[in-house]
This record gives structure tokens, C-alpha cells and sequence, in this order.
């Protein structure tokens, strides 16, 4: 090629000594920001948390967080809110002061009273009233802190899901995974900080957008995790390929890329991608495959190796956080319970449900206590609204049982991560309508979520569109719930 | 050495911090003349310090210190925040005086300091002068600065940057090599690397205006259009989906063919501004005026069952109202929803009549997507798109201001207005969404070009000049550059063809990315644009110029989206049953930006590349650098096809031998020759692949799959290691960032 250019290439061989040889200037700055954590924040390139962003206000209570998120939204009143007055006034109109100024999503008319078809019974030493659907979870009563008063401001999925995940009903936010990926950063880099497990076939609502990075940078969005294929997407070495000769491309990539007059702090940033990437390409199958366990734990979780269940994915769950993972969220879909057939009833949709889901997310809770891991990891478990004291009927078919969205109150259960044990939090009114006591909005989750993890939810902040962003909005207040902190 | 790394890493961040205070000579350092800068001085203390509490969101003890008015009135306690000519009077200045207790402002972790503290008194001593913040004040264009160095500007807007630079002490880096501009510009103004061709022609090109012949031919080529519709499809938030829950298809592709077309035939910006938001209110609007109204009908439609129509139009709505500031005012009005805007003069009132202008339009959430044209797209035969149509009068809304923003909380009736600090809206104009954007264009008007010159810099050098693109409150670090190039833009009749190319055949633009030293220790982080900026091709393009250096792009513009190979399994949406069908042959190859967009599932490797999902408008893609990242571009088998494809090139265009062979891939996919060093490396790694593919057929043919069959004359090995190797020259740091 003719050369007018010389000097530059001159200055260019220069250049790229000096970034790449000087041992004055390492990875520490801007450039691995780029790759690992917070853009252009001051931190120690230290092994445990290179590059990442702002340091807990406070001492953590848990290291990682489990969100086994329940799409479509269990119904309370026949899970875990008993309300015996609806079998008194079951079948009779809901009175009309609690119908003042409401709407549903689907029932139309005057609704009536709906009483659960299902028995409760106390389960532990703490004495806990559930549902004898959840006899797994009754096992661990002792373990769990019940929020009955759980409020939302949503009652269509995908909003509500949106507000649940990031603290917005419109699209555009980070979800909470990604606010402590941003914050905490993962203690491993051979795995991502925050990582997407999904059952029940198909994702939620509102899209990956409950995953995802919003307006943070998007290394900080949740990576799906699949036990069917490709455990990550485009993880595996292209056919015809050997680890062996990945590695000969990466050496020779790595070295091509040191000697390119360009080459400069980013460059070295980039080799790094690439070689935490052929890592991942080992931890994560590593992480994932189930074969390592032992049949007793199979058993437990009630997992079928090989095959996309939530038994499987609570198992995974367990394995990621104790592998670093900062934050996994659980998907599972069919909560969605209107009855309007025998796959979305009361009768028969739940009660498989909560075959599918109750002992594995026991067992996870179990597991994790048994190897010392509870007490660091927060597992949390709830839908993105509740659902209503009246039956639903829609268009006044009455073959199947089942409820209608309702924002105004519901119940989640934590454990773990430093909340308090064997305890109920909040309660609701006579018929399970609105929440009296004890009241927990999405965004109180949120700042309560972030406490039990070391940060001060006024202050993770992240600036956007001229404003210091939270998780928990900019505008209104939310509350911390010592209450039910241990 | 980590603790070395740690306090570079400390110094650059402290450097960065403190260059907003760097650029302005602080007061005290030597007895001052000049009265306090409002603006300048005074409006960043309160937005960093005060505008939390005391801006329009809450107003604590009755106290909003983003107006004047406001400021000088008694606040709830009866004392005046400020006094004008009286700081020992004013409130402000006693509470910042205050050392501890509960009467401290700031409260105590965050008082002001000294000199912060003497400039508010200073400045209300002077008389509270209180002007507009910079963004809002007109365009002025500042006369020629002097320079020491005019001989190195070629366009006026080199003396701005220039100027900046002399002043820090910083030379400008010199200009790049030829192959390394050609294919900046290449990348820049097409979205697609240089072919070999045209390296070599452009290197023997001994004329004088070689450079400006190849950035002519470069704005003229089709591709410019497609290049630039990338950045319009991300402030419209364009998808080929509904957006919630179920995400059914919806059919919108004309308007982004439409959007091509008008960028390549160069309509000038305040045409095409005019149709994308009020098309169909022009004086005989064409259809395709209409179609151009698919921009706001790009937001989602809720068809979940048992949603609020009214609830998801209202959301529409004030989606559109948002964009419509994001893309062209660069402020994030929607703050003003539920309240005063925190820190910018925008009330909540101003805020509902402006989206009084939005709220006459027929559309409501409905599942059909309705009012749809039937049109024809000039190249794809029938087809429809969504457009904008004002109801009749008779069905005319009232606008209400929406009490925390909530569809069923009507608070007083408004009328269509725009902002009282911006200029007024001439009476003669009508009060819709075509008076709307004629106000937009008011020469008057402080925002709009500012606001499309500083996007267009960003897109060409990499930050604009303003970095928050979306958000102009902060303050530009180069004196005049701005308006300038807002003043440029209007004289140039709004020709972003002609604005495009008046910034790329800048000195500026032209310089090298290679930091000297001097740079480096003055401006490390390139705030002075004192040398080009390396980044990462956009996600369209890391994808696009694979599959042009493979050689197998399919450069045919327009028409239905296309689903090129994704991963199975990626598309499972609740209730609905639409699969991923790969599209077949050429259709498979064509440029990422007529790949098939679902929001809810985007294409993952465009996702792990940074691209948004499209829900909302973007105006600014934020570059990482994950390992999923890595995993997409390196692994993808659809990717490895193009690697295949660039070592048949190497085949047909070089002699027999591996080394010819390794240097062709690599000036094919860099635009330069390799150095002999580069290709010793290269040609090792060939060998090594070379031996492993001859030894072991069965991986070979894997690693060929179904080009296994089509170079008859080649050594089926050779093939496959050159594959591997070009596989490796596609992800290298140099072929994934623009240099």
C-alpha cells in the first residue's frame, strides 16, 4: 500500500507501545468500566469487584437475592390470606361500598363473593395459616416472613409486571436485577451478575423488558439462562470447532489485537471480553448442568435433569448464588387463574401449579439453609398483583371457577437474607379487599429489597435524562419495612 | 501495580468530575470585573444542591427556585429567598451561612462551599440577575474567534475546537491516514466498510479534493439513507410488533422505507420534521405525507384483555409528547407529567397544553390498530401503515391537566399552547400538530437546532457536544461550537446532506484517533475532541459489515422485514403463536436494519450489542462490552457463514498461497495491509487450523456445513482454516470499532 502515511504510522507504533507495555497504565480505568461495571467511577481494580459502582451505604444482610416471580398472579385468598367470611357470604354480591369508583379487567356487572374452595391448616411451630395446596412451603412456615398486605398501583400483566421488575409502570426502566448488578457487581466474572430463568414456556408479559438494563448500561441486563439448548445464547463453539482450537483463535486474536497500530487501553479491554466470554463458555455449562447433584437433592427439588422445568430452574437458582450470581430471577407463567376453562381455573390449573412449584421452591429454601447459604440469600416469591374476592364468571359462563385482577392487596413470602422467621406481616380487610395493615406498595418492596442488600434506595442512584434515577422512582416517597427485618 | 492502576483510575474520574468547573475561571481566583453569569455560575449551585428539594417536583416549605418570580416572594416561612440587591436580607443567603442545626442549607452532609457560598452572595449583591438557562436562550452565532493556528481549520467550525484546544495547550492530533478516513467515512455515512477497490482507488487518488469526491460519493449512495433511518427508528421507537403482552405483528415497514427514501433524496430537515408529525394536516397531503405520520403511530397498543382503552390512548399520548421533546427539544419534557419539571421551567399546566396539540388525533388502543392507509409501497405493491388523522370537530376532546399523570384523574380543562419560556407561537398559525412543528421551526426557536446539530455531531464524532444528548441542561464545554453549527444548519437550508458534509471534511474530523501524550495528560478523556474517537460499531452495523466483507450482503432497499437466522426457542410469547420462519436465500443476508423487530424479543445479538428494544424513544445508545457480546459476533453460525464467505474471496482473489491468501482476508475486512509481523501470526494460527481440518474431516465438513460443496478447486482444509481465520479477523478490536 503506498505510504502517505508515514508519520502516522510512526506515531501510531508509539502510541500502542505505550498503552499496551507500560506498566503505569493497567486495566484499572475507564476501559475495563466499560466491560465490567459503572462508566467512569472511581474503583480499585481489585479481583472481587473490578470496576464496579458505588459501595454499600450500609452493611448487607444478603449477598444475593432469588425473585421467584409467579406470572399471571397466584390468588391470595386461596393460597394464603384465609378469609372466612367469604364462605359466609359466598355466592352473595360484593357489597357495594367496596365497588365505589372501581374497575376490572374483566368482570363486568355486579360481582359475587367467591369463598376458596381449598381447606387451610397452621403449619410450624410459628403456627402460619396456608392453603393445604402449599404443604411444601408449610414445611418451611418457620423459615418465611408472609406479607399479606403487599398493594400495587396495576391491575393489566404487563404493566403490573413492569412496576413489580422496575419500579415503572412504562417501559424504559431498569429492572431490579439490573440496579444491583449495577451496584453490587458479581463476585465471579465467569458468570454474570444477573441471570434469567424462565418456565412455564413462555415469557412474561411485558417482554425481556423485566430483565432488562432500561437506561443503565447494558452489561447490567439479566442474561437468560436456558436448560433447553444453548444454556446462554451463542455459548457454544461453532460445529467443527474444538475448546482447543477456540483457545488457538482467542491466543492469536490477542496478540493480532496487541499488534495493531490502534491498539490501546479499549483494545486491552477487548481482549478481555473475549477471554471472560471463553470462561463463561466453561462456568456456565459448568453451573448449570445438574449432574453433579446428588439424587437426594434431585429428589428434593423434584428436578428432572434435561428437561426446562421450575424444579429445575430452583435447583439452577441455588447452584448460580452460590457461584456469585447476584441476583436470579425466576419466571414461571400460568398464575393466571380467571377461569374462564379447566387451564386457567381454580379447580384444576392452581392445584397443578402448585404441585409444579411448591416443593421445588421448599426445597430451594431447605437447601439453601442446609449449606449455610441461607442466611446470605433473600429468596423472595409473589405475583405482580393479587386477585379479586369474586368469582369472575366472564361473560357469565359458569362451567369454571376463578378471580379477576386486583391491585389493592396480596401476599408474597421472603426468606432468608435477613427477615425476620416464622412471621406474618400486614393483613387485609374482612373479605380479603383491600389492605388494612401492615401495607407493603412494590416500590416499599423495592427500598426494602435494597436495604436487606447494603444500599440506601435514595441513594443508588444513576443519572439520566438530567436526574439522579432510582429504583424507586424520583418522585414518590417509599418506605424501608423495618418491620420485618430480623 | 493494582494499587498504581487504582489511582490512574481515581485521577481520570476526578479529572472528568472536574471538568464542567474547569472550563469557567473560577470567580476569586483573581479580583473579578465581570458581574456573576447566571447561567454559568449560579444555575449549576442550585441544580446540583437545591433543586432536589426546592425545584418542581417538591417544592419543600412552599420554596421553587427554578423561577424568579418564585425566588424573590415570600416562601412559607414569610422570608424571601432572595432579596435582590440585598444578600444580607435574603433568606438564601442566611441558610447557607448557617453552620449546623436544622435552619443549614444544604442540610448538613451536603453544604455548599466557600466560594459557592460568596458567589450567590456576590450574585444577589449584583441584583439576582436571572436569565434563561443557555439551551433556551436564542442561537447566537459568536464572531470568528482568533486562533494561532488558523492554517490547520478547514471549516469554520475548526476554529471553535481549535480555539478550545489552544487554550488547554493542546495541539490537535494529526490527520488520519487515508485508509483509516475511508473507512471512517465509509462507516459513517453508509453503515458499510470500504471495499478493497475503493481503498486503492481512493490511496491513488493524487487530486486535491480526492476527499471530498469520496464524501460525495459516499452521501450519495443509497446506503446513506438506510444508515441514517437507524438512528430515526430508534427515536420512533419503530418495531414490526404491538409492543404489550400478546406483541401481535403490526404492519408498519412503509414508513420506515419511507424514512430512507427522504433521507437519501436529502428532504431538508424541517420538511421532513413537518411530515413526521403532521403529514396528514398539510395542504393536499400526499399519501405519502401520510405515511410519513407512522412515526407517532409507532407507540404500543395494548390489546391484553380487560385493559382501559382510554388508559393505553392517554399512554400513547403522552408517549408521543415525550418523543417529540427527545428527538427534537433534547429535554426530557415527561418529567412534567406529574408535577412541575424538577429542575427545567416547565409547569404541569404547560405540560397537558402541550399535549393538547396530541390529543385530537382518531386513534385509541384499539386491537386493529386503527386509522390504518391502504397505500401502495413503490416497490412492495399494496400495502398499509399506520397514520395520524385529526377526529372531526364535532368528536374533538378537552384536554385536561391529569392529576399525577393519571388518565382517570381530570383536573382543569386546557388549550393547546406551547411553553411560556420558549417563543411564542405565531397566532397565524393553527393550534395542531402542523402549527406545532411550523413553531418547531421558528427561526426564533432556541432548541430545534441546536438539538439536531449536536445529534448529528454525536453520530459522526462519536459525543456530541452536549454528551447528555437527551438532555440539554448541562452546559457545552466548547465555547460557540453549538450554535455555530445551529447557526450552519439553518443557513444550509436544513440540508443534513450539506451539514454531513461540512463536518466530516473537518480538520476535526480528519484527526487521527491516536492520543499523544500531551493530549492525553490535558484532555484524557477527549472532552475537546482533540483527537478522533475509537468506538464500537453500532449493533446494525457490527452485523452489516460481516456480511458485506463475506461478501454476502444483500444491498436491496426496501420492503417487508426479514427474519435473517436467530437462535431457536428465543421467541415464546404469551398467547401467541407466531414463530420465528427464517427467511430464505438473499433474504437472509440483508441489512440488520430490515430485520424483523419484536419488542418483547428482540434479535438477541442485536440486544447483546446494545441496540434498545424499542418501546420507548431512544435518543442515545449506551456502548458495553459484555462477554454475551463477545459470545454473539464470535459464535453466531449465521456470522460464520460471511467468515466462510471471506475466505472464498481470499480464494478467487489471491494466488494459491496461504500467506497471499491471509492478507487478502485481512485488507478486505481492515481496509489495510497487514504488517509482516500481523501476517506471521495470522499465517501461524492458518496453519495450525490447516493441519487440524486435514487431519479430522469430519470437523471440517461441520465447520463448512453447506458451503462444504462449493469451492471445487480449493483444498477443502485450506478452506476451512482460512475460514476460521477470517471467523478471527471479524471480531478483532479493530474490525469491530471505527478507527
Amino acid at each position: 500500500m503506498p505510504s502517505d502515511d508515514s508519520t502516522i504510522l510512526h506515531l501510531e507504533a508509539a502510541t500502542r507501545r505505550r498503552f499496551l507495555c507500560d506498566a503505569g497504565v493497567s486495566l484499572g480505568g475507564v476501559a475495563l468500566a466499560s466491560l465490567l461495571g459503572s462508566i467512569g467511577r472511581a474503583s480499585a481494580a481489585s479481583d472481587d469487584r473490578a470496576g464496579f459502582g458505588p459501595q454499600q451505604h450500609f452493611a448487607p444482610r444478603a449477598k444475593s437475592v432469588i425473585f421467584i416471580h409467579c406470572a399471571g398472579a397466584p390468588p391470595q385468598h386461596d393460597l394464603f390470606d384465609l378469609k372466612p367470611a367469604l364462605d359466609r357470604y359466598n355466592g352473595q354480591p360484593c357489597p357495594d361500598e367496596y365497588l365505589k369508583g372501581e374497575k376490572f379487567a374483566f368482570i363486568k356487572g355486579h360481582p359475587t363473593l367467591l369463598a376458596s374452595p381449598f381447606k387451610f391448616a397452621r403449619f410450624g411451630e410459628s403456627g402460619i395459616e396456608l392453603s393445604t395446596l402449599l404443604p411444601g412451603l408449610g414445611s418451611i412456615a418457620d423459615e418465611i416472613v408472609l406479607l399479606r398486605g403487599m398493594k400495587t398501583d396495576q391491575f393489566n400483566h404487563a404493566p403490573a409486571q413492569l412496576l413489580m421488575h422496575t419500579g415503572e409502570a412504562r417501559f424504559g426502566h431498569p429492572s431490579m436485577g439490573a440496579w444491583l448488578s449495577y451496584g453490587l457487581g458479581s463476585s465471579k466474572a465467569q458468570l454474570p451478575s444477573f441471570v434469567v430463568l424462565v418456565s412455564g414456556d413462555k415469557t412474561p408479559d411485558a417482554g425481556k423488558s423485566v430483565w432488562g438494563s432500561g437506561f443503565l448500561p447494558g452489561q447490567f441486563q439479566g442474561v437468560q439462562c436456558r436448560t433447553v439448548g444453548e444454556s446462554v445464547l451463542y455459548l457454544d463453539d461453532p460445529a467443527g470447532t474444538t475448546r482447543a482450537s477456540r483457545r488457538a483463535a482467542l491466543d492469536a486474536m490477542r496478540d493480532l489485537n496487541a499488534m495493531s497500530p490502534f491498539a490501546d487501553a479499549s483494545t486491552r479491554a477487548r481482549v478481555e471480553q473475549f477471554e471472560m466470554a471463553y470462561r463463561m463458555q466453561m462456568s456456565v455449562p459448568e453451573a448449570t448442568a445438574l449432574t453433579d447433584e446428588s439424587q437426594e437433592t434431585i429428589e428434593l427439588y423434584g428436578a428432572t435433569p434435561g428437561k426446562a422445568s421450575f424444579a429445575n430452574n430452583c435447583l439452577l437458582a441455588r447452584r448460580l448464588v452460590e457461584r456469585g450470581v447476584r441476583f436470579v430471577q425466576l419466571f414461571d407463567w400460568g398464575w393466571d387463574a380467571h377461569g374462564t376453562g379447566p387451564n386457567d381455573d381454580l379447580l384444576n390449573q392452581l392445584p397443578k401449579k402448585c404441585l409444579e412449584a411448591d416443593r421445588p421452591s421448599a426445597a430451594l429454601v431447605l437447601d439453601l439453609k442446609r449449606r449455610g447459604l441461607l442466611d446470605e440469600t433473600l429468596v423472595i416469591w409473589g405475583g405482580e398483583f393479587g386477585r379479586t374476592p369474586m368469582v369472575e364468571y366472564r361473560n357469565g359462563v359458569k362451567t369454571h371457577l376463578g378471580r379477576d385482577h386486583h391491585p389493592h392487596c396480596f401476599s408474597m413470602w421472603m426468606a432468608g437474607g435477613g427477615v425476620k422467621k416464622g412471621s406474618v406481616y400486614g393483613a387485609t380487610d374482612e373479605l380479603g379487599y383491600f389492605a388494612t395493615e401492615g401495607i407493603v406498595h412494590v416500590q416499599d418492596l423495592h427500598a426494602t429489597v435494597l436495604a436487606l442488600l447494603g444500599f440506601d434506595h435514595q441513594r443508588l442512584t444513576y443519572r439520566h435524562a438530567g436526574l439522579d434515577q432510582r429504583l424507586t422512582g424520583v418522585t414518590k416517597p417509599s418506605r424501608v419495612v423495618h418491620e420485618i427485618m430480623a | 501495580m493494582r494499587y498504581a492502576a487504582a489511582l490512574f483510575g481515581m485521577l481520570l474520574v476526578m479529572m472528568l468530575l472536574m471538568r464542567g468547573a474547569a472550563s469557567i475561571a473560577h470567580p476569586f481566583d483573581a479580583p473579578r470585573t465581570v458581574p456573576v453569569d447566571f447561567d454559568a455560575e449560579v444555575l449549576p449551585i442550585l441544580s446540583e444542591h437545591c433543586y432536589r428539594c426546592h425545584g418542581g417536583v417538591r417544592e419543600l416549605s412552599g420554596l421553587n427556585l427554578v423561577y424568579r418570580e418564585r425566588v424573590t416572594q415570600p416562601a412559607k416561612s414569610g422570608a424571601c429567598a432572595v432579596v435582590p440587591f440585598d444578600a444580607a436580607s435574603s433568606e438564601m443567603i442566611r441558610r447557607v451561612n448557617q453552620v449546623g442545626g436544622p435552619k443549614q442549607m444544604p442540610p448538613a452532609t451536603s453544604a455548599l462551599s466557600r466560594r459557592d457560598r460568596e458567589l450567590l452572595a456576590r450574585w444577589i449583591e449584583e441584583g439576582a440577575a436571572w436569565e434563561k438557562p443557555w439551551a433556551l436562550q436564542e442561537v447566537r452565532a459568536t464572531d470568528s474567534l482568533s486562533v494561532q493556528h488558523q492554517e490547520w481549520c478547514r471549516v469554520g467550525l475548526d476554529r471553535f475546537v481549535l480555539a478550545a484546544m489552544e487554550e488547554q495547550g493542546i495541539e490537535p492530533a494529526p490527520e488520519a491516514s487515508r485508509a483509516t478516513l475511508l473507512r471512517r467515512l465509509s462507516l459513517d455515512i453508509t453503515g458499510l466498510p470500504p471495499e478493497p477497490n475503493e481503498v486503492e482507488a481512493f490511496l491513488a487518488d493524487a487530486s486535491a479534493d480526492a476527499y471530498e469526491r469520496v464524501v460525495d460519493r459516499l452521501l450519495a449512495s443509497p446506503h446513506y439513507g438506510e444508515r441514517f433511518a437507524r438512528v430515526w427508528l430508534d427515536l420512533a421507537r419503530y418495531a414490526d410488533t404491538q409492543g404489550y403482552e400478546k406483541d401481535l405483528p403490526r404492519t408498519n415497514w412503509l414508513w420506515r422505507d419511507w424514512v430512507i427514501d427522504a433521507l437519501n433524496a436529502d428532504m431538508p430537515y424541517d420538511a421532513f420534521s413537518t411530515r413526521l408529525l403532521a403529514g396528514d394536516l398539510l395542504d393536499a397531503a400526499t399519501d405519502s405525507d401520510r405515511v410519513a405520520t407512522a412515526f407517532h403511530r409507532n407507540t404500543l397498543t395494548n390489546t391484553e384483555g380487560g385493559t382501559d382503552s382510554e388508559e393505553f390512548r392517554m399512554a400513547a399520548v403522552m408517549d408521543r409528547v415525550a418523543t417529540t421533546w427527545q428527538a427534537w427539544m433534547g429535554a426530557t419534557f415527561q418529567c412534567a407529567q406529574c408535577h412541575g419539571h424538577p429542575y427545567e421551567p416547565y409547569t404541569q399546566r404547560e405540560y397537558y397544553e402541550f399535549l393538547a396539540f396530541f390529543n385530537q388525533s382518531a386513534d385509541a388502543d384499539q386491537d386493529d390498530d386503527a386509522p390504518i392507509l391502504k397505500t401502495a409501497s413503490p416497490t412492495h405493491g399494496e400495502t398499509s401503515v399506520l397514520v395520524m388523522a385529526e377526529l372531526p370537530a364535532a368528536q374533538a376532546r378537552t384536554t385536561h391537566v391529569l392529576t399525577r399523570g393519571s388518565f382517570a384523574a381530570k383536573g382543569e380543562a386546557v388549550s393547546p399552547n406551547t411553553p411560556f419560556i420558549l417563543p411564542p407561537m405565531d397566532p397565524s398559525l393553527p393550534r395542531n400538530r402542523l402549527g406545532l412543528a411550523r413553531w418547531l421551526f421558528d427561526p426564533a426557536h432556541p432548541l430545534t437546532a441546536r438539538v439536531a446539530a449536536n445529534r448529528q455531531w454525536e453520530i459522526l464524532l462519536g459525543r456530541g457536544i452536549i454528551e447528555t444528548s437527551e438532555d440539554f441542561s448541562l452546559h457545552p464545554e466548547i465555547h460557540g461550537l453549538l450554535d455555530h453549527l445551529a447557526v450552519r444548519l439553518r443557513e444550509l437550508g436544513f440540508s443534513m446532506k450539506a451539514f454531513t458534509r461540512e463536518i466530516v471534511c473537518s480538520a476535526t474530523y480528519r484527526q487521527s484517533s491516536i492520543a499523544s501524550v500531551q493530549a492525553l495528560a490535558i484532555d484524557p478523556s477527549n472532552r475537546l475532541f482533540s483527537r478522533a474517537i475509537k468506538r464500537r460499531l453500532e449493533a446494525e452495523t457490527v452485523r452489516d459489515a460481516v456480511l458485506a466483507v463475506g461478501g454476502i450482503l444483500t444491498r436491496t432497499l426496501y420492503g417487508p422485514p426479514v427474519m435473517p437466522a436467530q437462535p431457536s426457542g428465543v421467541w415464546a410469547t404469551v398467547y401467541n403463536g407466531e414463530d420465528w420462519k427464517m427467511s430464505e436465500g438473499a433474504q437472509a443476508t440483508r441489512r440488520s436494519i430490515y430485520t424483523y423487530w419484536k419488542r418483547t424479543s428482540p434479535h438477541p445479538q442485536m440486544i447483546a450489542l446494545d441496540a434498545p428494544s424499542r418501546e420507548t424513544c431512544v435518543v442515545r445508545r449506551t456502548q458495553t462490552n459484555t462477554p454475551i457480546a463477545a459470545l454473539a459476533s464470535f459464535n453466531d453460525p449465521a456470522l460464520l457463514g460471511a467468515a466462510r464467505g471471506l475466505a472464498r474471496r481470499a480464494l478467487s482473489d489471491s494466488s494459491d498461497d496461504l500467506r497471499a491468501q491471509a492478507a487478502r482476508m485481512f485488507l478486505v475486512a481492515l481496509s489495510r495491509d497487514a504488517s509482516p509481523e500481523e501476517l506471521d501470526r495470522l499465517v501461524a494460527f492458518l496453519e495450525t487450523e490447516r493441519a487440524r481440518f486435514a487431519a479430522d474431516a469430519a470437523a471440517r465438513n461441520a465447520f463448512l456445513a453447506a458451503d462444504a460443496t462449493l469451492a471445487p478447486q480449493t483444498d477443502p482444509s485450506v478452506f476451512a482454516a482460512l475460514a476460521s481465520g477470517a471467523n478471527l479477523i471479524l471480531n478483532l478490536d479493530e474490525f469491530l470499532t471505527t478507527k
